[in-house]
């Protein structure tokens, strides 16, 4: 499955940037405006071709994955011109090799509707993140309006094979985890959402 | 309109109603994946994909299931296509402006 995921993103990096322009200019304020708590060390999971970068403040120390060789390849620019320092990892979110409790921030961008078994990851991330820390989302979900929703249900086969799942419960999937989403907005109808969340109880 | 020209090619008159609201909407779902691929880009994926579902699933069902009962001129299909379409773009979007913003419930 890992391969199978690897291989998917690989293949997508040749045209993410081309696929994903309108909404990067659609929703960059938005993340910038999410990003600009994020201090301390951070982790970026995700990180694609690198585009987000760009709204995080300057001056951080970033780690930031992504499953996809090839993505990585991609974002060596952008992590070459952000002001702060980008180590650029290739790893699987379901299996971090952090210590516990290592991070201040977790910036996630349409990410776990790709990831799959989401609370298994998210779970890491609840692992890694410091007590006090901060996970700070930029997903899309499922909608709740029932013909909108059906449609994401419909087109997800489909859109799976080329990218993401369209209808996943990702802010459910993060109190499944154990956060406590203490922020939740939407973007774009009910299915671009920002969110935070913290740490819950165990 | 580009549903309701491809819906108005395909089903005639004399088509059963259902047959034609299912075909309909096949036809309508092909041609909003397509306008996904093309204008997504530009324009947004979920501000393609969300307005281009409506009008390609469900208003390719009322394209079929007209064109199966009357026979319609391409003046009229055109007509009544574009019109959909634009009520479809500006309920998305006077919805959205609805549901923007921090959601009741999360602390």
């Amino acid at each position: 499955m890992i391969d199978a995921a690897r291989r998917k993103w690989d293949r997508a990096a040749r045209t993410y940037d081309f696929v994903t322009r309108a909404d990067e200019r659609r929703y960059g304020r938005a993340k910038q405006q999410l990003f600009e708590t994020m201090h301390g060390r951070c982790l970026m999971l995700a990180v694609g071709t690198g585009h987000d970068l760009a709204h995080c403040p300057p001056g951080l120390t970033i780690h930031a994955l992504d499953i996809s060789r090839a993505m990585l390849e991609r974002a060596r620019e952008p992590a070459a011109h952000y002001p702060g320092r980008v180590m650029l990892v290739q790893m699987d979110a379901r299996r971090l090799a952090f210590r516990d409790a290592t991070f201040d921030s977790i910036a996630t961008v349409c990410t776990f509707c790709s990831v799959p078994d989401p609370v298994v990851g998210l779970r890491e991330l609840h692992r890694v993140l410091k007590p006090d820390g901060r996970l700070l989302l930029f997903e899309h979900v499922r909608s709740r309006v029932g013909p909108i929703a059906m449609m994401q249900d419909l087109l997800t086969p489909l859109s799976r094979r080329l990218g993401p799942d369209l209808n996943r419960d990702t802010f459910g999937n993060v109190a499944r985890a154990g956060f406590r989403v203490v922020r939740e907005e939407n973007v774009y109808l009910d299915i671009v959402k920002a969110g935070e969340a913290v740490r819950g109880v165990g | 309109m580009a549903t309701a020209a491809a819906i108005h090619a395909v089903i005639a008159p004399g088509w059963d109603m259902v047959v034609a609201m299912l075909v309909g909407a096949a036809i309508g779902t092909t041609v909003h994946l397509a306008a996904m691929a093309l204008c997504g880009p530009f324009l947004g994926m979920w501000q393609v994909m969300v307005p281009g579902s409506i009008i390609g699933m469900y208003g390719g069902m009322l394209f079929g299931m007209r064109n199966s009962m009357q026979a319609a001129g391409w003046a009229e299909v055109l007509i009544v296509g574009a019109l959909l379409g634009i009520c479809a773009v500006a309920a998305v979007q006077i919805y959205d402006g609805v549901l923007r913003g921090p959601r009741a419930g999360a602390e």
